[in-house]
This record gives structure tokens, C-alpha cells and sequence, in this order.
């Protein structure tokens, strides 16, 4: 599907350039296994991490940032985890534990209409994330990114 | 042999000086005629003067503040003062003491001499009775809500399980029966993604049911229901549990068995929101006398005198009293910026499993 040395080098490249370009703390991108409901999830790449337990995390379809992002396909903004995850419990998203996130926004990656991937941005102090991050963000990638296909956003 | 009666007299000089117990000697009126050294800790004899001029109440009413009643825990209706009945040979009674303030009493109050109307009146300080029957209850009163909470965790599990899970896993397998019928390419597809749905309902309920009792601990065991969870922590968190079981497949009793489990995966769920750590590491073996277990991290530590209250409902505080319970000892050492260990330790002598 992807030709991994080139791509590898692309993905990790990009996204550290974006969290500087972005000035936030965390950025981090989830591969689904098969864009088929019950694969696998995992994140692949990150910047900006404060420990490696984020390659240890497995989601599905509908679990953690990542799962809920491949499920419906649209973009996910969280301004204050404090406030507003107070009565969740914090199993069902490990990066934001894992990663001390306070705020972030998630957004799907496509391809060929299917969501195989997410794109992480987050932040270690609650920060107010507006609608249209989500189209800044698809700038500052230059309508492109990778194997993926973020016009949509 | 029978002794003289200046023996006795003797005797009963010194038991009156000598006890610990106070006793008073009260005339038909009520006035204090005298009391033994121990009962000055309730009144102070140098007052008594001044307070037998009240001739209403007896000076003893100062420092009393009632009888225990069938109705009241401090009543001054009725009271023993003014009936030397029979239902005053042995009664309750609270006084206003020096040190410990005012303080519950085991009374019998009696008339010793008709003619004259002597009374006396003889107390035993109950505290350290009462606070032991207090404790007591305390303790049996939460070992039954503990135990309570975990039937009930176990009949929702089991049916969880048993039950919901096993509906659904037919309805599943009649759905991809479906598949196999002559049907649309559209109809295919949302039969597809029908089927993804019940399978991500399907785990969700069985999540649920680990999440209330784990099977594992009730049908294998401590060590394969830990292995379970480190497994699940692992995904769910990142984080690694480092598992080294020292017994030989024994198994201990169901109640035993729960407290280890719970207090490791409170620990656990500690270690995840606070420690900060990758790693942690859990070990479980026996010594002669004990069952132990040992959660420790090296992560950021914290401050034992600031308890957090949140996480299973646990906390530390419940992790002790659990312990407690089946007369177990739980520590907690942390230092902040070295790490955390906790530390169970169960007397094996009641924990290993009865089969019969």
C-alpha cells in the first residue's frame, strides 16, 4: 500500500514541522490496520512526546480519540479535558493520559472516501481550539499529506 | 476455714481504698456520705462541701448526666436516686469525669442498710468496652458491604456473560449467515456494517463484564486473571506490567483472592494516573506465614498525608480497609520523585482454599 522508507521519513518530518509551525505540544498520527470496522488501530508517529507508551496503545473503531475520529469520520475538538471529560473515565482515552494532553483536536485522514488514519494536534494547556483549525491545519499542510487525503477538511 | 471478721473487715478496707473502681456511699436523702479515692477522678471532695447545702438534688446530680433508659441515652427520669428497686442493681450511666470528660459507666447502685437507707453505689468505666463493640460493628458492617458490592458485581458479570453476550453472539452468527443468501451488493454492505457494529457492542459488553469480576479470578485463579488485566492495562494504557508470580498454582479462598486483585488494580490505576512511568513492576509469592504482593513503580511518587479520593471508589483508604478485613497488612512507602511501593501482606493460615 505504501512505500514505507520514503513515507516513514515523510510522516514523522511533517509532523514535526507542523507542531513548530503550530506551536503545540503534541502532535501524533493513528494508522488504521484495514479501513474495514474492526481493524486496529495504533499511533504511529509522534512529536513532541513525552514517553514511548503511545506505541504500545491499541484502539478499535469507537475507542480513544483515535477510534471515535475513524468511527464517524469527523473532526473531534476538545478545549479543556479538566471540564469537559470530568466524568469519563480516563481508560477510554489513553493518549490524552499518557500524553497529559489538555487540548486538542483530531481530524480525519482519508482515502479513496474511507477514514484509515487521524491526525492529532494537542496541547498541555487548556487552549481554545476554534472550527476553523481544521482548515488552517489543511494549509499548513499544503492540501497534502502523504498517502492521505485531507481535502476534505 | 471461715475466716473472723476483722479479716473481712480488713479485706474490705483495702478494696475500698485499693480500687480502681469508684464507689459512693449516699444517705436516704441523697447526700454523699463518702467515696473511695477512685471515684475523685468524678467528683472533687473539696467541692462536696459546698454542694450537699442544695438540698433539692443530690450533689451527685452535678456530675451526672443521666442513665440509660429503655428510651433515652441520658435520662433523668425515674431516677436511680430517688428507686433503689431491683432495675437498678445494674445500669448504664454517664458521668462528667476529670480527665476524659463525660464518659459511660457500668452502674449497680443498692441499699445496704434498710434501716438507715444507706446507699452505694459501684461503677466501672466502659469506654474501652464500648470503643472495642463500636469497632466491631464498624468492621462487620463494612465486611458485609464489601461483600455485598461483589455478589452483586458477580451476578451482573455472570449475566452479562452468560446471557446478554451469548444473544448477541447468535444474533451475529445468524447475521453472517445472511451474507451467504443471494442478496444486493447494497444490502451486502449494510449487512456488513451491521455486523461491525454488533461485534464493537459485542466486546463492549464483554469489557463490561471483566470490568465488574474478571471469570478468571473465580474459575483460574489470581495469577491467570492479573496476567488478564496487565494484558488489558497494556493496551489500554501503554503501560507494561512487569508480572513475577512465585506460587506453584496455589489456590486461596475467594474472599483472599478478591482483596489482592482489587488492591492491584487500584494500585495500578494509581500508578497510571500519577506515577508517570512506563513501567511497573508486580510480584506475588509466599513466605512461611504470609500471602504478599508487592506494586511498585520508580515514577514521580506523592505526598501519603494528601489522600486522593477518586479512581474504583478504592482510594487508599478503602485498599486499608480491605486489607483489614481478612486481617492483612497493607503499607505504602512513596517518596516523591523515587517512586512508589505498596505492599500486601495476608496470613496464609486462613487464606488458603477450603475445597470442601
Amino acid at each position: 500500500m505504501m512505500n514505507e522508507a520514503s513515507e516513514i521519513y515523510n510522516y514523522q518530518m511533517k509532523i514535526d514541522d507542523l507542531r513548530e509551525s503550530l506551536s503545540c505540544d503534541f502532535v501524533a498520527v493513528a494508522i488504521a490496520k484495514s479501513a474495514s470496522e474492526g481493524s486496529e488501530i495504533t499511533w504511529q508517529y509522534a512529536s513532541g512526546n513525552l514517553n514511548n507508551r503511545y506505541k504500545r496503545i491499541i484502539l478499535r473503531s469507537g475507542k480513544g480519540i483515535a477510534g471515535i475520529v475513524f468511527k464517524t469520520g469527523k473532526p473531534m475538538i476538545i478545549n479543556d479535558v479538566k471540564s469537559d471529560m470530568m466524568n469519563e473515565d480516563l481508560f477510554n482515552y489513553p493518549i490524552v493520559v499518557s500524553e497529559k494532553l489538555c487540548a486538542l483536536i483530531a481530524v480525519p485522514l482519508f482515502q479513496y472516501a474511507r477514514v484509515t488514519g487521524v491526525l492529532l494536534v494537542g496541547y498541555r494547556q487548556p487552549t481554545l481550539i476554534s472550527e476553523t483549525f481544521a482548515s488552517n491545519l489543511k494549509s499548513l499542510l499544503h492540501n497534502e499529506f502523504g498517502a492521505f487525503d485531507i481535502k476534505g477538511l | 476455714m471461715p475466716i473472723s471478721s476483722q479479716m473481712i473487715m480488713t479485706l474490705m478496707d483495702s478494696l475500698y481504698r485499693n480500687n480502681i473502681e469508684p464507689i459512693f456511699f449516699f444517705d436516704a436523702k441523697g447526700a454523699i456520705i463518702d467515696m473511695n479515692p477512685a471515684a475523685e477522678n468524678i467528683l472533687d471532695p473539696s467541692e462536696l462541701a459546698s454542694m450537699q447545702r442544695n438540698e433539692e438534688h443530690s450533689p451527685f446530680c452535678i456530675t451526672c448526666r443521666g442513665y440509660t433508659s429503655d428510651n433515652e441515652l441520658m435520662s433523668c427520669i425515674n431516677c436511680f436516686m430517688s428507686h433503689t428497686q431491683a432495675e437498678f442493681s445494674s445500669f448504664q450511666v454517664y458521668l462528667n469525669t476529670k480527665d476524659k470528660g463525660v464518659i459511660p459507666f457500668s452502674a449497680s447502685f443498692q441499699t445496704i442498710d434498710k434501716e438507715t437507707g444507706t446507699r452505694v453505689l459501684m461503677l466501672r468505666d466502659l469506654t474501652s468496652q464500648l470503643v472495642t463493640q463500636e469497632s466491631m460493628y464498624r468492621n462487620t458492617m463494612m465486611k458485609n458491604t464489601i461483600k455485598a458490592q461483589e455478589d452483586e458485581r458477580k451476578r451482573i458479570s455472570r449475566e452479562l456473560h452468560d446471557s446478554v453476550a451469548q444473544e448477541l453472539l447468535s444474533s451475529l452468527v445468524e447475521l453472517r449467515v445472511l451474507k451467504y443468501l443471494n442478496v444486493s451488493e447494497d444490502v451486502l454492505q449494510k449487512l456488513e456494517q451491521t455486523e461491525g457494529s454488533l461485534t464493537r457492542l459485542l466486546d463492549q459488553i464483554r469489557n463490561m463484564s471483566v470490568e465488574l469480576r474478571p471469570s478468571s479470578l473465580d474459575d483460574l485463579g489470581l495469577e491467570a486473571a492479573f496476567r488478564s488485566h496487565f494484558k488489558w492495562i497494556e493496551k489500554n494504557y501503554g503501560v507494561i506490567v512487569k508480572f513475577t508470580p512465585k506460587l506453584n498454582g496455589t489456590r486461596y479462598n475467594n474472599e483472599i483472592e478478591t482483596v489482592f486483585y482489587r488492591i492491584c488494580q487500584e494500585s495500578l490505576l494509581n500508578a497510571i494516573k500519577y506515577a508517570d512511568v512506563d513501567e511497573v513492576e508486580v510480584t506475588l509469592f509466599e513466605t512461611e506465614e504470609y500471602l504478599e504482593m508487592i506494586v511498585e513503580d520508580k515514577g514521580e511518587g506523592f505526598n501519603l498525608s494528601l489522600r486522593d479520593p477518586k479512581g474504583t471508589g478504592l482510594g487508599l483508604y478503602g485498599m486499608r480497609e480491605r486489607a483489614e478485613l481478612v486481617n492483612g497488612n497493607l503499607s505504602i512507602t512513596s517518596q516523591i520523585g523515587s517512586g512508589t511501593k505498596i505492599h500486601l501482606q495476608i496470613p496464609t493460615n486462613v487464606a488458603r482454599y477450603d475445597k470442601n
